[in-house]
């Protein structure tokens, strides 16, 4: 009874992890530009496709071509943000997000099928010769890479916190979330704090994406799934405490994986949509954080 | 309506119903009803989403709630159309359900929750019924299109007729205003709340409607698959590309949508939803009126050159 | 220094300002009063660049600021104490002021400039490590003031710096303001304390409905009929 309940759990935590990374790019970009990316799980989804090319093609250890793959979604972020997003900066509050949300179904649409043009339908993950290594605690088993990618999750959140905590950029940053217009005052250009913090989300992305590839699978209709867990966790977790998203992450992850355990597999799912609009219905202006006047 | 527009409809009304008689192949007609079933799930997704303003990203909830108790319904012995009006009807009944606390949410809060809402109803029929619903083996013996055509062309012209004479009611008139602005249209005494549902139920019970002629129509499918989020995607996607609160933006997205879809699905699977995505996001960045507003501009534009040009000929005439 | 000249401002299809021309000149303390809904706060935006006119023209030291934008004017020297103050709740004093100092002309100079703005508010120094969000009404006042001085601003814009603070807090204030404007500030203040700001400036703009309706120094307008009427009582 201890070891599977808690092994499940344990599984549950690491995925979480992973989600938190996800929601935590998702909720910077949301925090800071009020554009809702409905298309951040096909961002993740490219980023485990980089990965898992180079890990096939040349051979590269995933865990290397992170931060390449990073930067390439760094790229990709600046595109998309020049193409698409910087369009519809000067809107209303609400027009922003409504706009940004229909845009990114759009963007979320035509990457989704290009990956299948490209890549197939198949469904691939990177097995490297230390995929199957595992330590086991108590008869509870831990895959070193997903053990490895919590580390990662939880370095990438740490250097996030320091970058807006101790640098001069980060607090514009900050203060562009607490009220872009007294940002403006102090002489902070908004348009560059926005596109920083699309393409700093897009990187995020990038590495949640590479992460999932080597730890788990990925396919070409991945995005929607993870852009929901991405919406789910944000609004568990609130807008404005990057920590508290990533824990809003892996309260997700477990109570998806004791779901998983004590009811079925198959409703794992169903449970953090559930909760998102139990949340969502309750408590409204918890949502994505209310700011205080 | 002017008198060429009554004369156009009449006529277009008149080919809609000639074509089975006319055309005989059966994929043609197949097509023909696969617009018509889109401009059903169009138009009535516009009810909500264009003319009150409230991006549903879970019709296909209707959709498939209306598929899934007219199957039942009509399987298990009920006649055809009081098993699809008890689909119409179940939709409703879930949409006043979650309506009242789904409402409470604004704006994109109501969006992405009614896509989870409607991601809950997939996942949990897709677990509930795993297994292949066919028709059974006297329907199938006795399966014809035309039928199934004509259900799907006066449903077509129902929502149609519903909606053209709603938005000319003062129901209608209220349902724009919350769309334009809430508060503003709550201080001139509509209840934003009120319109809503109301839009609300009438947008579900024609999705309903339309899941309960697909029922009728669909030989073999799994019963998740009318609640698939691509049917709410689609339908959203025709609506702005063809011109979102207008009556017959969706029309021209649906049919657009199924002849560029089959054009290109000769050659290449997924390139059409390609090309829907960059003409979405192009309408909704620049030409939030897809292509209805597109048209206008170009008559205005049209009648603006002919005017100047009317001009210079009043001005060549007097130097003669 | 600063020059308006016939400008017309709007939010979408609604003009609230009509023809407005104000002038400040270097060194000067100028008030700009007027009632509720008058477009004092929308003539600062105007000025620091938030709202674009629809027509007129802004200079400011021989640069015209109809083109630039909102960040570029305060690198350029106009600082803007907003309405209400509009501190940065969730983020510490210290920090605040640092974000003051954010533009590259006033970062270099940050940790002097500290000391100045320290030297004027000693309450802030003491709070310098408390959450924004946790400061008294007159304290975020005082923090407003202080994050907009952290840019070096030659031209300080005020809006309704008293407004809802006591009448002790709204001395100690006004006194801070005239101290700032003596170490060679050059200050416009939006005040709809009217005696107590024409009291204090040296000159004085009054605006009605959008429209300048009267200037002149503090004095003059003191003894004008019909702004005792209307403003004093
Ligand atoms: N964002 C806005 N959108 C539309 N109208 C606005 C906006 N801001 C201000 N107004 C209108 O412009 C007019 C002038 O407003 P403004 O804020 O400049 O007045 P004010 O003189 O600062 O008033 P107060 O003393 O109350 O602060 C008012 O009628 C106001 O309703
Ligand atoms: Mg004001």
């Amino acid at each position: 009874m201890f070891v599977p309940l808690a092994q499940s759990l344990v599984f549950g935590l690491l995925v979480g992890a992973l989600y938190g990374l996800a929601a935590v790019g998702l909720s910077l970009v949301f925090g800071v530009t009020k554009f809702l990316n409905v298309a951040h799980g096909e961002l993740l989804m490219l980023g485990g496709y980089a990965s898992f090319w180079a890990f096939t093609l040349r051979g590269v250890d995933p865990f290397l071509t992170l931060p390449l793959t990073m930067v390439f979604l760094l790229v990709i972020g600046v595109v998309l943000y020049k193409l698409l997003f910087a369009h519809m900066v000067k809107l209303t509050e609400e027009a922003k997000i409504q706009n940004t949300l229909l845009v990114g179904f759009g963007l979320s649409l035509i990457l989704q099928n290009v990956a299948l043009r490209l890549w197939t339908a198949d469904t691939r993950g990177i097995t490297t010769s230390y995929s199957r290594m595992a330590f086991t605690f108590l008869g509870v088993r831990f895959p070193i890479v997903r053990v490895a990618s919590l580390g990662i999750a939880l370095i990438a959140l740490f250097a996030l916190d320091l970058f807006l905590r101790r640098t001069y950029t980060g607090k514009a940053l900050r203060a562009t979330v607490e009220n872009w217009e007294a940002a403006t005052l102090m002489g902070i250009d908004i348009q560059r704090v926005y596109l920083l913090s699309f393409v700093m989300g897009a990187a995020l992305a990038g590495a949640a994406g590479c992460l999932v590839s080597v730890g788990y699978s990925i396919d070409p209709g991945m995005g929607m799934s993870w852009t929901l867990k991405g919406l789910i966790v944000m609004v568990l977790g609130g807008l404005g405490s990057f920590m508290g998203t990533f824990v809003g992450g892996i309260v997700l992850g477990v109570t998806e994986s004791a779901t998983g355990y004590f009811l079925t597999l198959t409703y794992r799912e169903v449970v953090g949509l559930v909760l998102f609009i139990l949340v969502l219905v309750f408590r409204p202006q918890g949502l994505f954080g209310t700011k205080e006047r | 309506m002017g008198r060429k527009q009554v004369i156009f409809i009449a006529l277009l009304i008149a080919i809609l119903v000639l074509l089975p008689v006319v055309v005989k192949k059966d994929n043609i007609i197949n097509l023909a009803l696969l617009v018509l079933l889109y401009i059903c799930l169009a138009s009535s997704w516009n009810i909500l989403g264009g003319y009150t303003g409230q991006t549903n990203l879970g019709h296909a909830a209707f959709f498939g709630l209306g598929a899934l108790s007219t199957r039942f319904l009509w399987m298990s012995g009920w006649s055809l159309l009081p098993s699809v009006l008890a689909g119409g009807l179940l939709a409703v009944a879930f949409a006043l359900l979650i309506g009242i606390p789904a409402f409470r949410l604004r704006g994109v809060y109501f969006a992405i929750g009614t896509l989870a809402l409607a991601q809950i109803l997939y996942i949990t029929v897709g677990n509930v019924f795993s297994d292949i619903s066919s028709l059974r083996p006297q329907d199938l013996a006795t399966y014809q299109l035309v039928p199934r055509y004509y259900f799907f062309l006066v449903l077509a012209l129902l929502i149609t007729g519903t909606t053209y004479l709603l938005v000319n009611s003062k129901l209608g008139l209220g349902m724009m205003a919350v769309r334009e602005e809430e508060e503003a249209a709550e201080s001139l005494g509509v209840s934003a709340l009120k319109h809503k549902l109301l839009a609300l139920s009438i947008s579900a019970f024609f999705a309903g409607l339309s899941g309960g002629a697909f029922a009728y129509y669909h030989v073999g499918y799994y019963p998740r698959f009318p609640f698939s989020p691509e049917w709410t995607f689609d339908s959203m996607m025709m609506v702005y590309i063809g011109g979102a609160g207008t009556i017959i933006g969706p029309i021209i997205g649906a049919l657009f949508f199924v002849v560029v879809r089959e054009l290109l699905a000769l050659k290449l699977v997924e390139l059409h939803l390609i090309v829907f995505g960059i003409l979405f996001i192009l309408v909704v960045l620049f030409l939030p009126g897809g292509f209805v507003e597109a048209w206008k501009k170009m008559q205005a534009a049209f009648a603006r050159r002919s005017k100047e040009r009317g001009v210079k000929v009043s001005f060549q005439t007097t130097d003669d | 220094m600063l020059k308006l000249s016939g400008i017309n401002a709007a939010y979408k299809d609604l003009q609230v300002l009509w023809d407005v021309s104000i002038q400040v000149d270097e060194g000067e303390l100028v008030a700009l009063v007027g009632s509720n809904g008058a477009g004092k706060t929308t003539t600062l935006r105007v000025i620091s660049g938030l709202l674009k006119p629809a027509s007129g023209s802004i200079s400011f030291q021989d640069h015209s600021l109809g083109k630039e934008s909102a960040h570029r004017i305060v690198e350029l020297g106009i600082s803007q104490v907003p309405e209400g103050g509009k501190i940065f709740t969730g983020m510490s004093v210290l920090e605040n002021l640092e974000l003051g100092a954010f533009v590259a002309r006033a970062r270099k100079d940050k940790d002097q400039t500290l000391k100045w703005v320290y030297e004027i508010f000693p309450r802030l120094e003491e709070r310098k490590n408390q959450r924004a969000g946790t400061l008294s009404g007159g304290e975020r006042q005082m923090l407003a003031i202080g994050r907009a001085l952290m840019s070096k601003p030659k031209l300080l814009l005020l809006d309704e710096p008293s407004f809802g603070l006591a009448p002790i807090l709204v001395e100690q204030i006004f006194e801070m303001i005239t101290e700032i404007n003596r170490q060679g500030v050059t200050v416009l203040l939006v005040e709809q304390n009217v005696r107590a700001a024409l009291e204090l400036a040296h000159r004085a703009y009054v605006i009605e409905n959008g429209r300048i309706v009267g200037q002149g120094t503090g004095e003059d307008l003191l003894s004008f009929e019909s702004v005792r009427r209307a403003y004093l009582g």
